[in-house]
């Protein structure tokens, strides 16, 4: 874009890229400052959206009070209480996969990043009927093992909302750290040795220090999504008076007699500005603190030598995929084919569950719309991500910056609190634009939630591609969006599809922002899951969930099998 | 007494074999290269010398004790076989000061603190660094971390210093430079030092002997100029610049006292004499190599030793300190690289002439 050179030649036409960006910075302002902008609005209004009220601080005043700030507490108490453990262990897998010559590594591998791409409310509801105290399947187990009259279990406790959580943060952690541990010059562990350290004394002084920026970085990003933790603290700490941050928004909407909209997005826009600041630490502690330790030499670092000690953690692997993935899923299976949870005898047996589901139009309603926005959601989010990701990392257009920015801003903002804005957002737009209560909105959030993951995905596709290839197609007689095509799209499109499979993922295990914005007709599967349970049909839950499961996995293996890239930048 | 014994030793990859089976001693003292083309199995080699890599056959000794035998399925930690590594990358640890990068080894020895203050300043001033110690490692040159690395894996006094490529991350000037700095410092300190290279300069300058490998095999071990100027194969002798190889046949062969052999020899439009290692029978093919720089034109019939073709330049390039010709002879064509203002050109008639312990005879 470039500037007239006199000011007195006169209005001109704007070239069409101006006309782009202009429009892309207007969309991308729709989906982020324009529902974070409304949670300011809402919180100061004393209705629900789209009534007539007043402005006023009630909100505020409600928010702000010794309750909420034990709740506060709470929350930060649980994202600890996960987060430390999670990340012991996910450096001792880490460990284990990337260092050590246990068997079957790679396979291990993929077995213990699993649970990762498992939407949480199915682990969540399997390990309700696991863990019940009265009637679960691993207290009666015990009971029945031991003879003892009281139930070891009880998940509706602090340490069954912890427990949950970790089974989701250790992959991810996991997943983040055996990167670090492989892609680390082997050469800084070599030379300790040489110098006569042993290997632990290596590991403890060299390995764990060097991965030190690393390690707080991933410390703080999940202790950032311990906080936002929805599932958890729903499933497990509500029955048990435990309430934090996402449950009290979502209780004071849809538990009171009067949903109070104004406290609720009051309380929002507090979550909002904390987690802006979380952010904001986050960057400076990191800031210029990180370490190159990364070669190009091709060889791996070579692994320690367990001897029989290597089936020790072989089986320590296979124990943390059978209690995250297996047990659940078992719980699903059995679930399913009894007629009553909590009663498994043989005369109990029935396929009847499988019938009320398949005959149930609620549940397809729900399968279709989940499939229709995964897909149509994905494709959008990377669509845009790439656009926006090409941009910034491609050009030197004006307002790059200003659409990296924008694009960036719901990067660890809760489900719910996006759900809350849009909720504004949708109800203030003019009458003709019917989003509100319809499935586009729900495609509107997913978007919103996914982008910042896409463009992260597609920069660093971008970033790997070598300006040459780029220019030498202009060169040779390419027009832009030619080389765009040609170059950039046909050599980035791997990163594209794994950004795809991950949002993808994304969408089907969403919940938060769901449960906030769905109508009668536009309920997807989570939501539809979460009525059944709150109905008692936890039998027609197991086989929804077992269907999710294996739906999951079919998906995990295509992307194994065919993107040939393990993780894609999760 | 030799400080490092190689018996047989072999690395596999999986199907392929990187170090074949060789046998190696190395000297107290000594500054012993490991030269050859990339992918021969250096690096290889001396890891299994440090003990970062397991050797899957032979047995390594140093200063008379095994630290690593396949047979007995015995090998030593690399902690404990006393050796200083300086590695191509370096490894500076990039979360520690220049000080404390130098005084890890002797932390881990539990010395005293003020004794590890005195010998990491000692380190220091031998590689000139000492005016960085409190410098974080992050902020130094390649150069420098290159002199903390040698800092760091001298501290401790080790046994023997193995060195993996040290300059091939310098440019050009400062990587001969720094080379002849350390060959001066290993020589003070006497060090026995194993110094790998695929650069064949670097080798000939700093070694006392260099050992050529190819393919994970030992094609050659001597002094720099025995290696360059009496090559025991074609292979070594190519290594190292482009030498002339004309075909030609024994005619008689004369034992000298220094032990060598001097050959009548008869080729495509030549005779003279040559130099080879052992006697061989008249009417041998044998391959003659002479080193371009070797060659020299001249003007009429004069000596009677040495070989002599005339010819008609085809080519003439300037490369700075001489000039590079290719001769069209009915021999063949004859590469001459000759210093000097009077330049023929091309089209030229001349003559060139060798001297008769230039030309070395290989069996072929
Ligand atoms: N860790 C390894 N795994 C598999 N092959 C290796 C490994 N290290 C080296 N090699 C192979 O062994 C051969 C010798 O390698 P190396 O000793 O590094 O060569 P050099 O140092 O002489 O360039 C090469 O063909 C290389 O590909
Ligand atoms: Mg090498």
């Amino acid at each position: 874009m470039s500037m007239p050179a006199k000011a007195d030649q006169g209005w001109r036409m704007p070239s069409p890229r101006a006309l782009g960006v202009t429009a892309l910075v207007l969309f991308l302002g729709f989906l982020t400052i324009y529902p974070f902008g409304m949670l300011l609005y809402g919180s100061l209004h004393s209705t629900p959206p789209g009534m007539a009220g007043e402005f006023n601080l009630e909100g505020y005043r409600e928010a702000f009070n010794a309750a909420n700030f034990r709740i506060l507490l709470v929350t930060v108490e649980i994202a600890l209480a996960k987060t430390i453990p999670s990340l012991l262990l996910a450096i001792l897998l880490a460990w284990i996969v990337a260092r050590t010559d246990t068997p079957w590594r790679g396979k291990l591998e993929v077995l213990i990043s699993l649970p990762f791409f498992i939407p949480p409310i199915l682990t969540a509801m399997a390990w309700a009927m696991l863990g019940n105290p009265q009637v679960g399947l691993l207290n009666t187990l015990w009971k029945s093992m031991t003879g003892a009259t009281v139930s070891p279990i009880n998940i509706y406790s602090f340490g069954g909302v912890v427990w949950h959580m970790i089974q989701y943060s250790t992959p991810f952690l996991f997943l983040f750290i055996v990167d670090i541990f492989r892609a680390m010059d082997p050469a800084l562990e070599e030379s300790s040795r040489m110098c006569g350290a042993s290997s632990w004394r290596t590991f403890r002084s060299i390995t764990l220090l060097l991965m030190t920026p690393a390690l707080t970085n991933a410390f703080i990003l999940s202790f950032i999504r311990g906080m936002e933790n929805f599932e958890s603290p729903l499933f497990f700490g509500t029955p048990a008076k435990i309430t934090v941050v996402t449950t009290e928004i979502y209780n004071s909407i849809h538990h009171h007699a009067t949903p109070d909209y104004q406290y609720a997005t009051a309380i929002s826009f507090l979550v909002m500005m904390l987690m802006l600041a979380m952010v904001f630490v986050q960057w400076r502690i990191l800031s210029g603190r990180s370490f190159q330790t990364v070669t190009g030499k091709g060889y791996s670092p070579s692994v320690m030598k367990l001897g029989r000690w290597r089936w020790v953690t072989f089986a320590f692997c296979i124990l943390f995929f059978i209690v995250t993935v297996v047990m659940p899923v078992a719980q699903l299976l059995i679930g399913s084919f009894f007629k009553f949870f909590g009663f498994y005898q043989a005369d109990m047996l029935t396929l009847e569950h499988y019938e009320a589901v398949w005959s149930s139009s609620e549940i397809w309603r729900g399968f279709t719309n989940t499939m229709w926005l995964g897909l149509m959601g994905a494709s959008a989010t990377m669509a845009l991500g790439g656009v926006v990701a090409y941009i910034s990392v491609r050009t030197q257009w004006r307002g790059r910056r200003l659409i990296d920015a924008l694009a960036w801003l719901p990067w660890m903002m809760p489900g719910m609190v996006l759900g809350i804005g849009f909720l504004w957002a949708f109800a203030m737009l003019p009458g003709p634009i019917p989003i509100y209560g319809t499935i586009w909105a729900l495609l509107l959030a997913y978007i919103a939630l996914g982008t910042p993951v896409s463009v992260r995905v597609m920069s660093s596709a971008y970033a790997q591609l070598s300006y040459d290839l780029e220019e030498c197609s202009r060169v040779h007689g390419a027009t832009f969006m030619q080389t765009l095509w040609r170059i950039l799209v046909a050599l980035a499109w791997p990163s594209f599809a794994v950004g795809w499979v991950l949002t993808f993922f994304g969408i089907m295990r969403e919940l938060s922002a769901s449960v906030l914005l769905y109508a009668v007709g536009s309920e997807v599967l989570s939501v539809v899951l979460m009525k059944l349970w709150a109905n008692g049909q936890a039998e027609q839950v197991s086989v929804i969930g077992l269907f999710m499961m294996l739906l999951v996995i079919l998906f995990r293996w295509v992307q194994l099998r065919f993107l040939n890239s393990r993780f894609g930048q999760a | 007494m030799s400080e490092i014994l190689l018996e047989g030793l072999s690395c596999q990859f999986g199907a392929s074999t990187a170090v074949d089976a060789i046998d190696l001693a190395v000297e107290t003292g000594e500054f012993l290269t490991l030269l050859g083309p990339s992918g021969c199995g250096k690096t290889t080699t001396l890891r299994m010398i440090a003990g970062l890599q397991q050797s899957s056959g032979g047995r390594i000794s140093i200063g008379g004790e095994v630290v690593s035998d396949s047979a007995r399925g015995f090998f030593m930690a690399p902690e404990r076989r006393r050796l200083g590594m300086v590695f191509q990358s370096y490894a500076i640890w990039p979360h520690m000061t220049v000080f404390d990068n130098v005084a890890y080894p002797l932390r881990i020895r539990r010395r005293p603190a003020a004794e590890i203050k005195e010998s990491v300043a000692r380190a220091l001033r031998l590689v000139e660094m000492e005016a960085y110690a409190e410098r974080p490692a992050p902020a130094l040159s390649g150069g420098q971390q290159q002199r903390v690395a040698i800092a760091r894996a001298l501290v401790f006094e080790p046994r023997v210093l193995l060195l993996d490529e040290p300059l091939s991350n310098l440019d050009a000037r400062l990587r001969m430079q720094t080379g002849d700095e350390f060959r001066a410092l290993q020589k003070r300190l006497g060090i026995t030092s194993i110094y790998v290279t695929h650069d064949q300069s670097e080798a000939m300058s700093l070694s006392d002997r260099i050992v050529v490998m190819h393919g994970g095999k030992i094609l050659q071990i001597g002094a720099p100029e025995s290696i360059y100027h009496q090559p025991q194969s074609l292979a070594v002798a190519k290594f190292f610049g482009t030498p002339n190889a004309l075909q030609a046949t024994v005619r008689a062969a004369l034992r000298l006292p220094n032990g060598q052999v001097e050959l009548e020899v008869a080729g495509e439009g030549f005779a003279g004499t040559c130099r080879a290692a052992a006697e061989m029978p008249v009417g041998q093919k044998i391959s003659i190599v002479m080193r371009p720089e070797q060659m020299r034109f001249c003007s009429g019939d004069g000596l009677a030793e040495g070989l002599r073709w005339t010819g008609e330049v085809m080519e003439s390039i300037f490369r700075g300190p001489y000039r590079s010709y290719k001769v069209q002879t009915p021999s063949g064509v004859i590469l001459v690289d000759c210093a000097g203002l009077a330049a023929p050109v091309a089209g030229e008639r001349v003559t060139i002439e060798t001297d008769g312990r230039a030309g070395w005879a290989l069996p072929c």
